[in-house]
């Protein structure tokens, strides 16, 4: 790592990483021997550099350091925030102008008419009340320009060839619209061409133009392309990707920077990070910046893949519950499961993002009883006001939690916020048990057990739809409410092992911590592969391959120099997106090596294309006789970054210190009243088993153990679930 | 619940096992017995453990759910992997709807149909149904399927030999192989013509297709690669929900399997019956459409079929204590076209606004189908008295009935003061198919359904329409991409995908706008030819007449223009980029086209060579209210957005005076405008009429029956049902026996 990315020294390792949400902004101070501290701060959008220094303050107060002391000694400074999710739900962002094709004049209008995007399927259902999200883009400020080319046929190689000009760029219509968005006050310039992901000839040439009236009239308008942005197949995501980064990333970018230089007044010397929607981390110079648009679910699961090469575990599910959602995520041979279209605010973009499966329930969901008897959770929340036994006017998970014995009152938040378990009791009954005419008790352990099992469901659902088996999964839960709950998710689901940490609740902040510096590269091809490719066709076929990962990895080490990574410090990922001919799906596609240069390269491309494929349908969904084409080509460039570290102790005895056990406590657990032993988490040592019945008790969480379970914590504190091996 | 349990008994496997015939008369003895769905009077499960209960659905609709999201992605199509044109779906052993996935939800309409087929023809006891088997449906008679373009797969999941449960899949396919290619087989006269026609038939046993199955798609249509990556894709969710059903009955057990799916079934039918009541006004809503099919001169082979025929849509709605009845009585009798429907597929079309209305809150089960009484007359268009008809066409007018439907539906609404709910439903859509033969000589057939995907939305009753937001078929809408749909037809490149200024319905409120449409043709080999079937085209979309004294969105249409100078517009940058602007351009001169032909109507396969142009609009809406009630500065604002360019016919059908100022910005003249106002409003009364002068004049019309040969025809028909018959002649004030003897 050079200097100008990091001074980082040896034993000078602190790392700080943040998570600016909508109400707080939450940072996780990692110390020199990997444990770690949290401090909070209110965010403030309009001086997010306040609300960073503010929440590191709090954390470095928290060891007796200064904001000062700690930067100083700062490895590795992270940042994850809102700010361009708030710009585009507000529609506070650039001035965009877009010059797109000819014909297309309304494509942002029309937005490919997609209407149902982030929709429950109620509400997908209920279709003559879809309506488009705010629109980003003035109408008047989209030009269209003559050029066309061609993207080739599915069918191969039987008309003109993909990339082919059928009309050149007409450079009067460039000029002309260039002064008339200047002059209509557009403050960023876009350009979207039909089929520039298979060449941006036409968008680079139309951006040369457009740069220079913008330099000979004095104006700073930035010209961003599609193809630079997004380059990928199909045109409407492509123009979100690019409205985004012009909308909302330039002044992110600029925001970001305030709060890179606050670190740096403080006495940082390194560059501060963001995360990229599908797992890596960035400084801000990186230009794609909107790719970092979704950066907190990430965390969670850079954390899982952190946690995965400590323990050596090659496949993990992961499940987040915190108060207003349950997110399922999945990790395959280490690596994080990808989506390539991402869906924000009512907007599908060309971005590849962290492929989690979602549910709006959370601790904080309500708990309703409709007319007809049907018990509803969510989707309101009572977010921070945690449910009727404190400042929300409905029935909460929470509150049946508390009502039911499994978390204490008057230990919430380390005891600093006091629960009425009365309140939620008497809600519990009026709510749900009345109407259902069942007893207090019964109600709220049958709301439980309908929540935990549609998480189940979920579980199992983003498991088995993808072809895999759970024996060959571990499962890790977080999130505030993931440990409370994680005994009846994990209910009837054979994993090989099940898992919780004692910082759960700060798990994502901690993941963000742990991400690696990496760049994804990528670029849309239309390479064809038909199911009999003589050998002189499959050579030209690698050749082409391996010259794509060329320009790419070209790109990577032109842009990680401005960032400040050398060139040999840089470490590359392969892949490609394969599909049989004549399918609309592409599958992301990993390949062992960069190696690509015999024919043999490709036939072992195609033999890991379809050994993926074979694991997600049954093999009558294989048509090899179609052949083959590739749509994409990947590249990830990786370089190296301070990661935190998870301590290593000594195992003790199984039998926990006196001093860890808390009280016994009376808990309705599933058909009845069960005496559960309570332990403070932080009085537990490594070694230590708790069995169940008992109750794990931590400030910002609880663990809940249930009869004929135990919980097993090993030389890094990691908690694993299991049935009880004694009696 | 004693008759659930009765019914266990008999239906456990083994011996004692029943075929499905015994267990479909079942069912409909105990429907028809009780008027609640298997007889199930109480949700005695639900009652007694309404978490276990939740749990179960919540597994089933998990497992269709998850069949979607996976499955989609095997698909060709873009259809089925980007827009709604697909669907999963769990049934009963008797084939009523437990579960669907997201896609065209109405298309569960037909589950019932087949399985009925097969147990009516003994498939179960020669040479049996067995777990895993898997059967193609895509006839519309047997199969209920609403046109052969929509191909099912039916899986059957049994345990002990008895079926209980089919797994059942859908696409719309891109080719169905009949003599016009693509998906709709545009001038069929009978079945024979509608392409790959099949009864449901066993294709393959244990989840996988049989070797001389993918022979038929290779020979039998013309896209064969994507048609079997999307029958593989139909399978392979099917094999999914096969696989979770298994799981679920070893985990809830088959007797609570049995007695909760009857449950679930008679808990949502119960749902949807309370939607209708509280939403609806009771009484009659009445409707009517009419489709145009001009097939004389083009039939010159089938001399039976050589004549135009103009089609009467006609439905009323009446909700009641069970639910809604919906009559289509009255409307036109079948006849040698292509546009004939089937019981099954006419459910398809009347269901679509149904679903969304009444069972978006609930359980989408075989409730809503249990809640409508539909009464298609024998002998009707709707449920022909001759075997053989073709219903590849199916859709271009059944669209309209479900418009009547949905129509209803909103005007109920709107009555009962759901103001948010009531709006103009149109279903114009627009498609285009075809074939060719690249210079090499590789075939290929196409559709693209673009249009399909999404349209403008009408007018509410107090805003307007938005374009491209919806699409009546799916809750899903998307029109997909360019880019996709372009790498599906070698020789043919957009010049445009656009709005289409000024198309839509007129009013206080307008609808949303349609959208066109430029496809170029470039190079096409050997042969490039496309045809048009259309649910816009030739045709009344919705009503007929707009809501509250509007327009009603206008019909779709398509521009041929055929050699052009195309390449002295390219070198100028300024092809046509819509329908408007090509016909603007040609008539200017800058575009010259030798051959120009605006097809209102289905047209034959048109031939295109090197820079030919095909243009579409299709997707309009219709507005809500008096136009001259507009807000004048709206009409202002649409002309400085584009959304209409021609001045002086808005200021005519608004009564609205602008003028442009120094910078091009149209600006309001409220004076002048309230001026021409009051003289369009003195001029409605001056060309209007009493009433009854009015019924007068037009009585003696309809007395000397003078009306054109398809008019006339059309008339006989509707006339030759009682209760048009009896509706027309008290009207008119005629004698029982009009027009029964000619």
């Amino acid at each position: 790592m050079s200097a100008k990315m990091n001074a980082y020294e040896k034993g000078e390792d602190y790392i700080v990483a943040l998570d600016a949400g909508g109400t707080m902004t939450d940072a996780i101070l990692v110390k020199p021997d990997g444990t770690f501290t949290v401090g909070k701060s209110i965010s403030r959008r309009d001086n997010q550099a306040k609300s960073y220094s503010d929440s590191v303050a709090d954390a470095a107060g928290n060891i007796g350091l200064t904001s000062d002391s700690v930067h100083e000694k700062l490895a590795a400074d992270i940042y994850c925030g809102t700010g361009m999710l708030n710009a585009i739900l507000t529609g506070d962002g650039k001035k965009v102008g877009l010059l797109v094709t000819r014909g297309f004049d309304d494509i942002t209008i029309m937005e490919g008419g997609l209407t149902y995007l982030g929709q429950s399927q109620e509400e997908a259902l209920h279709q003559q009340l879809h309506k488009h999200p705010r629109p980003l883009v003035d109408p008047k400020n989209v030009i269209s320009i003559s050029e066309r080319l061609g993207g080739g046929c599915y069918q191969g190689d039987v008309h003109l060839p993909a990339g082919h000009t059928l009309i050149p760029v007409n450079e009067q219509q460039v000029k002309d619209a260039t002064h008339k968005l200047i002059d209509q006050g557009c403050e960023i310039i876009g350009i979207l061409f039909i089929y520039s992901f298979v060449d941006p000839k036409h968008e680079h040439q139309a951006k040369k133009i457009a740069d220079e009236i913008i330099l000979n009239r004095r104006v700073n308008i930035p010209v961003l392309c599609s193809s630079d942005v997004a380059p990928v197949s199909k045109e409407n995501n492509r123009m979100k990707s690019l409205i985004f980064q012009c909308f909302a990333a330039e002044q992110t970018r600029e925001s970001f920077l305030k709060v890179e230089k606050t670190a740096q007044d403080f006495g940082f010397k390194g560059r501060l990070l963001t995360l990229l929607s599908y797992g890596g981390a960035v400084n801000m110079d990186y230009p794609r910046l909107y790719e970092t648009m979704i950066s907190g679910p990430i965390g969670g699961l850079i954390g899982a893949r952190f946690v995965g090469k400590v323990l050596n575990l090659k496949n993990i599910v992961t499940a987040d519950m915190g108060g207003t959602s349950f997110d399922v995520g999945l990790l395959l041979d280490g690596r994080i499961g990808m989506t390539k279209s991402a869906d924000i605010a009512g907007h599908r973009l060309a971005l590849p993002m962290v492929e989690l499966d979602s549910t709006g329930q959370g601790a904080g969901s309500v708990v309703w009883v409709d007319e007809y008897k049907r018990l509803h959770v969510g989707p309101e929340s009572a977010g921070a006001k945690v449910g009727i036994c404190f400042e929300y006017d409905r029935l909460t998970v929470t509150d049946i939690n508390v009502a039911l014995g499994y978390v204490d009152p008057d230990y919430f938040l380390g005891g600093q916020v006091k629960l009425d378990r009365e309140k939620a009791l008497k809600a519990l009954k009026e709510s749900v048990a009345d109407p259902l005419e069942i007893d207090v008790y019964e109600a709220g352990a049958g709301v439980l057990q309908i929540i935990n099992g549609q998480m189940n469901d979920l579980l199992r659902t983003m498991v088995a739809s993808k072809g895999f088996d759970t024996h060959d999964f571990t499962m890790l839960y977080y999130g505030g409410a993931g440990p409370v709950h994680m005994y009846g998710f994990a209910e009837d689901i054979e994993f090989e092992d099940i898992i919780t940490l004692p910082f759960a609740a700060g798990f994502s902040a901690f993941g963000a911590a742990c991400a690696e510096y990496m760049h994804r590269y990528n670029r849309g091809t239309r390479i064809i592969i038909p199911a009999n490719a003589k050998e002189e066709l499959l050579v030209q076929i690698a050749n082409d391959i391996s010259e794509a990962w060329k320009t790419l990895k070209k790109e990577a080490i032109h842009e990680m120099d401005a960032e400040g990574i050398k060139p040999e410090e840089i470490k590359y990922r392969y892949g490609v997106s394969v599909r049989y001919t004549g399918q609309i799906e592409s599958f992301d596609t990993l390949l062992e090596t960069g190696e690509m240069q015999k024919s043999e390269n490709v036939r072992n491309l195609i033999d890991s294309f379809e050994e993926m494929y074979s694991k997600m349908y049954p093999e009558g969904a294989k048509f090899s006789g179609a052949g083959f084409t590739i749509t994409e080509v990947n590249l990830e460039a990786i370089a190296d970054k301070p990661q935190p570290n998870l301590l290593k102790h000594k195992l003790k005895n199984s039998k926990p210190n006196k001093n860890a056990f808390v009280e016994k406590r009376e808990v309705y657990h599933k058909d009845g009243w069960k005496s559960f032993s309570v332990y403070e988490m932080a009085n537990l040592m490594a070694g230590n088993v708790i069995s169940g019945p008992a109750i794990i008790r931590d400030p910002m969480t609880t663990v809940i153990i249930p009869p004929d379970f135990e919980m097993y914590l090993d030389e890094f504190l990691v908690l694993h679930y299991r049935r009880a091996t004694r009696g | 619940m004693a008759t659930i349990a009765k019914d266990i008994k008999h239906t456990a496997g083994g011996e004692n096992k029943r075929t499905l015939l015994d267990m479909i008369n079942t069912r409909d003895e105990l429907t028809s017995q009780s008027g609640h769905y298997y007889g199930v009077t109480e949700l005695s499960l639900r009652d007694s453990d309404p978490i276990k209960y939740e749990r179960f659905y919540s597994k089933i609709h998990a497992s269709v759910l998850a069949a979607r999201e996976s499955a989609r992605y095997v698909a060709a199509s873009p259809g089925s992997r980007e827009m709604g044109e697909v669907l999963w779906g769990l049934a009963t052993p008797e084939g009523d709807t437990l579960a669907v996935s997201a896609g065209f939800l109405s298309h569960t309409a037909i589950f019932p149909v087949a399985v009925r087929y097969m147990a009516k023809n003994q498939y179960d006891v020669n040479d049996g149904i067995e777990d895993g088997d898997v059967y193609a449906v895509s006839d519309g008679l047997t199969g209920g399927v609403p046109h052969p373009g929509d191909f099912y797969s039916f899986v059957p999941i049994c345990i002990e030999g008895e079926v209980i449960a089919w797994a059942i899949g859908i696409n719309h396919l891109m080719e169905n192989g009949a003599p016009v290619a693509g998906s709709w087989a545009t001038f069929s006269v009978d079945t024979f013509m509608d392409g790959l026609v099949c009864p449901p038939m066993r294709t393959g046993r244990k989840l996988k297709q049989e070797s001389w199955w993918k022979a038929i798609w290779e020979r039998r249509t013309r896209a064969a690669t994507m048609n079997i990556l999307d029958d593989k894709m139909r399978l392979a969710g099917c094999a999914m929900i096969h696989e979770t059903t298994h799981k679920l009955i070893e985990e809830f057990g088959l007797d609570y399997y049995k007695r909760a799916i009857r449950e679930v079934i008679e808990e949502s039918r119960g749902m949807v019956v309370d939607n209708m009541k509280s939403t609806m006004v009771p009484g009659t809503y009445n409707g009517c459409a009419f489709r145009l099919v001009k097939y004389k001169g083009l039939q010159n082979v089938w001399a039976h079929a050589d004549k135009n025929t103009l089609i009467h849509v006609r439905g009323s709605v009446e909700p009641n204590e069970k639910g809604i009845k919906i009559d289509a009585e009255g409307s036109s009798k079948w006849g040698y076209h292509s546009y004939n429907a089937t019981p099954g597929g006419t459910d398809c079309a009347i269901f679509l606004g149904m679903i969304n209305s009444f069972s978006h809150n609930t359980k989408v089960t075989a409730g809503i189908e249990l809640a409508v009484q539909r009464n298609y007359p024998r002998g009707s268009i709707y449920n022909p008295d001759n075997e053989f008809t073709s219903n590849s066409n199916l859709w271009a007018q059944t669209v309209a009935l479900n418009s009547i439907g949905f129509g209803a539906v909103s005007r109920g609404m709107f009555s009962r003061g759901y103001l948010e709910e009531a709006f103009t439903i149109d279903g114009n859509w627009g498609a285009f198919q075809g074939q060719g033969t690249t210079e090499d000589g590789s075939a290929y057939g196409f559709t693209n359904f673009e249009w399909l995907g999404g349209t403008g939305r009408g007018a509410w009753c107090y805003k307007d329409g938005e374009p491209l937001v919806w699409a009546a078929w799916s809750q899903m809408a998307t029109i997909g991409d360019a880019e996709e749909f372009e790498s599906t037809i070698p020789a043919l490149f957009y010049l445009g995908r656009k709005l289409l200024p000024g198309f839509f319905g007129y009013g206080r409120f307008r609808g949303g706008p349609g959208n066109s449409a430029v496809h170029w043709c470039v190079e096409p080999g050997k042969h490039l030819a496309l045809s048009r079937p259309n649910g816009g085209l030739s045709c009344t979309p919705s009503v007929g007449l707009g809501v509250s004294g509007a327009y009603p969105g206008p019909g779709s249409f398509m521009i041929s223009a055929r050699g052009t100078n195309l390449d002295e517009l390219i070198a100028k940058g300024e092809t046509p980029r819509d329908a408007r602007e090509l016909l603007e351009q040609h008539e200017s001169g800058k575009l010259k086209i030798d051959n120009l032909e605006i097809w209102k109507t289905d047209c034959p396969e048109l031939s295109l060579q090197n820079n030919d142009l095909f243009v579409d609009a299709a997707g309009s809406s219709g507005g809500w209210g008096d136009p001259l009630d507009r807000e004048p500065q709206l009409v202002v604002n649409d002309l400085n957005q584009g959304v209409s360019t021609e001045y002086q016919f808005l200021s005519d059908m608004h009564g609205v005076v602008a003028e442009k100022n120094e910078l091009g910005t149209w600006e309001l003249d409220e004076k002048a405008t309230m001026k021409k106002r009051a003289d369009l409003r003195q001029l409605r009364l001056n060309e209007s009429q009493p009433v009854a002068e009015w019924w007068k004049t037009e009585r003696q019309m309809v007395q000397k029956t003078g009306f054109n040969e398809e008019v006339k025809e059309m008339y006989q028909q509707s006339l030759s049902f009682d209760k048009f018959r009896d509706e027309f002649c008290s009207f008119w004030q005629l004698n029982e026996d009009y027009m029964s003897e000619e």
